[in-house]
């Protein structure tokens, strides 16, 4: 009998001993780490969801639709309503007497990747049009566990044809959330990765929506404790002629290049082509990294807007600028001959004309009519660098025209100063020669180019080329006489009506350009054209760079010359 | 009749009013607990509360019954009483249907009950007689009592209902410790215990019962899948502080982060609302209840009422201290119901019909004194 009292008095103890054990830990829990809990407790219930805004949609200047929403749906749902083989069974079957083939193993195979986490929701199954939707809910038999949530996407009805104006969308990057934090960016927030749809992002975008909720343990809403709702973007309308888009690229089909017109008044632009072209439907949607590559890879680079950032020699096309320069430096009038005898001697090196039997005796009308290379380069001899660098400034040369597009280049302007910076060399007259002809060198875009051509044609006023219609910026004065203008246009005529440039001249309006030929030392000579029509009263000009085209006379002037009797017949 | 009543009045005087007046407290206390966890009337609280508190009064009067009859009766009967116990718990294991995987539970006339939890009651009256009839003080006999306690737990093991199991065996081992057994014989049963644990975890467990155990020791290995019950209940638990959040305003429960919060996880809900203050009365009421009836058992003369005492102490000291410790990961997750407070008739039942036979020796073996 004593030995069972002395075991139920330890009983005794050990109960005393383990109760201040639990109390202990419960001290430990409630007390000592009771703010930890609480913190966690709040955030427990607190979820703060984001809708993001619908995108402002982009329109051509008719008010085609270019980059439009599309509402797609997708069925979310918790892992842990979807545990058994026999649910799936049972989804596969709704879905798939809908038309939605996904298979049990399909499924499955969604579930495994939150195996971890089945009280979270997650994306079950994607993509589904508005029409799937609403007949899936519709059936009695679809688990009630599951729910549809709409989703934007970003759809571009015209692919491939304005892909490198419009740009594209994309999930937002850790530096591009880093740099744009303060504006109010989140992770996995959509932004335009470039185009217009990056350079008018802060106008696109919208305010997304934002609700506070309480939650229950399966993120479901108990109630809402504050909500703003999503504001749509502002819609975009540009200055692009969807028609002429499709005709330029039309055009630049079997080459690679680019092909651009714009209004010479306002710097409007109405076509801007690059070729080859990409689609940008499936960077949108997402690409996988393969893809990806292949894209990035491509020797062709189709992301390379080459209207706006492809650098080409001028070549024969600087020779309008050059005129301009040279007259209103009075370095020649309009009467000045120089003579061609097929080539320029200076010391031991001898600068051919194109036209290796020579062109004779020209003034700067013949010389821009028949493109005579000889008659530039005692022109640019006579002018001196300086001065030319004088004149290109006044032209902006060597910089971006400030087109509203990310990624624009601004060529190069050389001259001594740069030739010093950049090769530790003095510049030398032979360095001028070749410049004179647009060469060497001197590099511009085509839209610089088409930015020059449009100042001679509306009376030198440098125009600030752009696609959105509220962007048009007052053309800037250049300063150039009205009459020395005069003499250059008729040049310019002439080298249509019944010089090189013939073949722009064959679509029934009247053109006036240039034709150009640029050396290429990776391949056959590049194909320019610079025009604009019509020439009574001037009102596109277009350019055409077409890479390893091999004659501008031939390939690019005839491009050019379509593209304004499309513009000018619309 | 009126004899039965003015007996029973006078049981009633006599009993350990303390030991019962902390029962009902925690039984009653229970009931709102109960209803808080089911999110009161916008819930299922209401219902839940409502059942709870018929089974409480069935229990009560259970309790008395028990009184009337008397404990001496109950351990006369003790071996029909066993052999009944294993026929209902080989029923279950035959005839019960699947309820969260394991079949506990036996319909009778529309009430269902489980039989594991009477089992409880059975083990103690039975161990009870045969410890004290047999001694185990030596090897043949401390042998024969375990034999005695393999039978249920075997049957109990093949709901498979590992919890219930883990209880008879601790209630055993309580009673064979309280009977005398020499202290070899128990440790050498721990040591053996413990070194077969390897062999039980890669054998025996379900691979949920494994990671119930691996998530004790680090509920962040899977703070989502199974450590998931243990950390949202210890939020529960921790968020209640000092003053608890308030009778029906714990948002862990309310918001069902916490799983099966009436039933294993009723205690994570009661800190949340009650917070430590409400902990320490709670534990105070468990102390002086389980005090009382080792009390009970200290003042007893009859050997085999020391010993019955042991085994309801430990019964309910152990599924106690399992159920509050694994609310903070102090223990792991067994699923074994908190007493007076988890939801669950028969289980109240049983912790009512076991304090109704300590109440019995109460009133003759402690009380009678004067009586005489």
């Amino acid at each position: 009998m004593e030995v069972i009292d002395g075991r139920l008095k330890f009983f005794m103890y050990s109960i005393t001993f383990t109760m201040f054990l639990l109390l202990g830990g419960l001290y430990l829990c409630q007390i000592y780490q009771g703010d930890k809990y609480i913190r966690l407790a709040n955030n427990n219930k607190l979820r703060v969801m984001r809708f993001p805004a619908p995108r402002g949609e982009i329109f051509d200047r008719n008010g085609v639709p270019l980059a439009v929403n599309d509402t797609t749906f997708c069925i979310m749902g918790y892992p842990l309503d979807l545990n058994t083989p026999e649910k799936l069974e049972r989804l596969s079957k709704i879905l798939k007497r809908h038309g939605i083939p996904i298979e049990v193993q399909d499924l499955e195979k969604v579930i495994k990747q939150q195996r971890l986490a089945p009280y979270r929701v997650m994306k079950i199954v994607p993509n589904l049009t508005m029409t799937q939707m609403a007949e899936l809910i519709a059936d009695y038999e679809f688990p009630h566990e599951l729910f549809p949530m709409s989703v934007w996407r970003r759809t571009y009805p015209a692919g491939n044809v304005v892909a490198n104006v419009l740009g594209y969308v994309g999930e937002i990057s850790e530096e591009e959330l880093k740099a744009r934090y303060e504006e109010g960016y989140t992770g996995g927030d959509s932004i335009g990765k470039s185009g217009v749809e990056r350079s008018y992002e802060n106008i696109l975008r919208g305010r997304p929506g934002q609700e506070s909720l309480e939650v229950d343990a399966r993120g479901r809403k108990v109630r809402t404790l504050d909500a703003a709702d999503a504001v749509k973007g502002e819609d975009l309308h540009l200055t692009l002629d969807m028609a002429a888009q499709k005709f330029a690229v039309e055009l630049l089909k079997n080459y690679k290049g680019a092909l651009l017109a714009m209004d010479v008044k306002t710097g409007a632009v109405l076509a801007l082509a690059s070729s080859p072209v990409y689609d940008n439907n499936p960077l949108t949607w997402g690409v996988s990294g393969r893809e990806w590559n292949e894209i990035m890879n491509n020797p062709d680079r189709p992301m390379l807007d080459r209207a706006i950032a492809g650098v080409y020699p001028p070549a024969s096309t600087f020779k309008a600028f050059m005129s301009i320069a040279a007259l209103e430096e009075n370095v020649i009038n309009e009467s000045s001959m120089f003579s061609c005898r097929g080539g320029l001697r200076m010391g031991s090196h001898l600068f051919k004309c194109w036209k290796h039997s020579g062109h004779g005796g020209l003034n700067v009308i013949g010389g821009l009519q028949h493109s005579c290379d000889v008659f530039f380069y005692q022109v640019g001899l006579k002018a001196g660098i300086e001065k030319l660098i004088k004149w290109g400034r006044k032209f902006h040369l060597g910089e971006p025209t400030g087109i509203d597009l990310p990624g624009e280049s601004g060529g190069n302007i050389a001259g001594p100063d740069w030739k010093m910076r950049r090769f530790k060399a003095n510049w030398a007259s032979g360095d001028t020669v070749n410049y004179s002809i647009g060469q060497g060198y001197v590099l511009m875009t085509p839209i610089q180019i088409a930015r020059v051509y449009a100042a001679i044609a509306n009376g030198g006023k440098l125009v600030t080329p752009h696609l959105n219609k509220r962007s048009y910026k007052e053309p800037e004065e250049i300063g150039v006489t009205p009459e020395k203008l005069a003499i250059v246009q008729k040049g310019l005529t002439y080298v249509v009506s019944r010089g090189t440039g013939s073949r722009a001249g064959r679509y029934g309006v009247s053109v006036a350009g240039k034709t150009g030929t640029a050396q290429n030392s990776h391949g056959d000579d590049h194909a320019l054209f610079a025009g604009y029509a019509p020439v009574e009263d001037p009102r596109y000009v277009a350019v055409a760079v077409i890479e390893a085209g091999k004659h501008g006379s031939s390939v690019a002037a005839p491009l050019v010359g379509q593209l304004l009797a499309h513009l000018l017949a619309h | 009749m009126k004899d039965l009543w003015a007996s029973l009045k006078e049981d009633i005087f006599l009993t350990d009013r303390l030991m019962i007046l902390c029962a009902l407290s925690l039984g009653v206390w229970g009931v709102f607990c109960i209803y808080s966890a089911g999110a009161g009337s916008a819930g299922r609280g209401f219902d839940l509360a409502f059942k709870q508190a018929a089974w409480l009064f069935v229990s009560v009067l259970a309790m008395l019954l028990i009184i009337i009859v008397g404990h001496n009766k109950l351990l006369e009967g003790a071996y029909p009483l066993y052999f009944l116990m294993l026929l209902l718990l080989l029923l279950t294991d035959l005839l019960a249907p699947k309820v969260n995987g394991a079949q506990s539970w036996l319909g009778f006339g529309g009430i269902r009950f489980q039989p594991s939890e009477f089992a409880k009651v059975a083990i103690i009256l039975v161990m009870s007689k045969f410890l004290s009839r047999y001694p185990p003080l030596d090897l043949k006999t401390f042998f024969a009592a375990l034999g005695v306690i393999s039978l249920p737990v075997l049957l109990v093991l093949l709901q498979p209902d590992a919890g219930s199991a883990l209880v008879y065996l601790v209630i055993s081992f309580g009673m064979l410790l309280a009977a005398g057994t020499p202290l070899k014989y128990l440790l050498t049963i721990v040591g053996t215990g413990l070194a077969a644990l390897p062999v039980l975890i890669i054998f025996v467990l379900k691979e949920y019962q494994i990671n119930r155990l691996l998530v004790f020791i680090d509920p962040m290995r899977d703070p989502l899948g199974a450590g998931y019950n243990v950390i949202q209940s210890r939020i529960a638990v921790g968020s209640g502080g000092f003053t608890g959040k308030g009778f029906m305003m714990g948002t862990q429960s309310k918001l069902k982060f916490l799983p099966e919060p009436h039933t294993d996880f009723i205690f994570s809900v009661f800190s949340e609302e009650f917070g430590f203050a409400g902990n320490a009365v709670l534990i105070a009421l468990f102390s002086i209840l389980l005090f009382r009836v080792i009390l009970t058992g200290l003042k007893a003369r009859d050997r085999r009422c020391k010993i019955l005492t042991s085994g309801v102490a430990s019964w309910l000291w152990f599924q106690m201290f399992e159920s509050m410790g694994m609310s903070i990961g102090l223990t792991p997750v067994t699923g074994l119901p908190l007493p007076f407070l988890s939801y669950g008739g028969s289980s109240l039942l049983a912790v009512f019909m076991a304090l109704g036979l300590v109440a019995s020796i109460y009133i003759s073996e402690v009380n009678s004194k004067r009586v005489f």
